[in-house]
């Protein structure tokens, strides 16, 4: 579990099915914007597997973290991940 | 709509769905009654209109718009919205501030939340908006018209999960005066999508 | 790295292509194939996050080549087969 203002990391992780972990976050840092509660896991349920509910959050990333030079400086991305997608930072 | 072709269509796609919908109903799995009858209840009921009231009562009601921000659902239910007619979806509500501003995506399909907007439009859907929007918002709002000083920082939020997010636009200057209804009219699909400014 | 959907990020797309007063569809079986799905996962027949993956496993040359309404025409029809819903004995 993860609260407001905790950092994380989303996992590098390549899976062949339905994931809501876009690739272009996997491996960056960020910081828990919310925590959404407790959702299906898609990533079961598009397999036709009944899954036990995971707690999502609301991630902020800076778009420096995620484009590096090619991101503005003072932009940022917000995504929607679920627990397993997420590890601690530091 | 995914490049230059956009809106072409070939009649053996109209076919394709034509014969789906007699297998279907072969199969008594529905009706084209049915179908007919679920376009029209969405294309009445999903209407920009809404995403319109819910702003407008924020602009003029400070204790609502709290509530709008806290919990969208709720908020929505008591101006008669029901979110979850549609989908089973948490409505989010990001507002722009003085140097604050907020566009919605969806990188990987095209979630949107249509119960207060009405349906997308296409530009929304397409992969150019879809692959650009989360590495170059700056450069989409200028496609719109919308520029925004360096000063500004700018959210984009990517409809991952069940989540659907709304913008609410800042109240346009000099409108004091206005109704509620009033500001209703100044609200726009695009600035609530935060693609543009109101 | 991933499937064609997941494409935030990726470059050469080009200039948005944006329609002033566009209709909600373009053409009738546009509507129908958006009523169809809502139909179907109403039912039960398959969930959004099936219905996602339909799309998703599409050859990805195929994926870009249609249009957002052909690939829901695609996965509907893959769903229809893949979970039998065309079989009246099921129920």
């Amino acid at each position: 579990m993860f609260g407001v203002g905790d950092r994380v990391r989303a996992r590098v992780m390549n899976p062949a099915g339905h994931t809501r972990l876009p690739a272009y976050l996997r491996g960056r840092p960020g910081r828990i914007e919310h925590v959404l509660g407790t959702l299906p896991f898609p990533d079961q349920r598009a397999a036709g597997v009944v899954s036990a509910a995971q707690t999502a959050y609301t991630v902020r990333f800076a778009a420096h973290d995620v484009w590096g030079a090619d991101g503005e400086p003072r932009d940022s991305i917000c995504a929607d991940l679920f627990e397993s997608y997420l590890e601690a930072c530091e | 709509m995914s490049h230059g072709h956009v809106h072409e269509t070939s009649a053996g796609t109209s076919n394709r769905v034509k014969s789906l919908i007699a297998a279907l109903e072969a199969a008594n799995v529905l009706t084209e009654a049915q179908l007919d009858g679920a376009v029209e209840s969405f294309l009445t009921h999903a209407q920009p209109a809404n995403g319109a009231r819910l702003v407008a009562r924020a602009w003029t009601d400070a204790a609502f718009r709290r509530r709008l921000l806290a919990d969208g659902n709720a908020a929505a239910a008591e101006l008669g919205i029901d979110l979850a007619h549609w989908a089973p979806v948490k409505l989010r509500v990001v507002a722009n501030e003085p140097g604050r501003h907020n566009v919605i995506v969806c990188t990987l399909c095209s979630c949107y939340p249509l119960a207060l907007l009405g349906p997308s439009p296409s530009w929304y859907k397409s992969d150019a908006y879809r692959s650009r929007a989360v590495r170059d918002p700056r450069g989409i709002l200028a496609e719109f018209g919308t520029h925004l000083g360096d000063d500004v920082e700018i959210t984009v939020w990517d409809s991952t999960a069940e989540v659907r997010y709304l913008v609410l636009p800042q109240r346009p200057a000099g409108t004091q005066a206005a109704s509620e209804q009033q500001l209703q009219a100044l609200v726009t699909r695009n600035g609530m999508i935060g693609t543009a400014l109101v | 790295m991933s499937r064609i959907h997941d494409m935030g990020g990726l470059h050469g797309f080009g200039p948005l292509a944006v329609e002033s007063d566009e209709p909600p569809f373009h053409h009738e079986w546009e509507a129908r194939v958006f009523a169809i799905n809502r139909f179907l996962l109403k039912r039960g027949a398959y969930t959004l996050d099936e219905f996602r993956d339909a799309i998703e496993r599409m050859p990805p040359a195929e994926y870009l080549q249609a249009s957002y309404y052909e690939r829901w025409l695609h996965a509907i029809e893959s769903l229809v087969a893949e979970k039998g819903v065309l079989d009246v004995r099921r129920g």
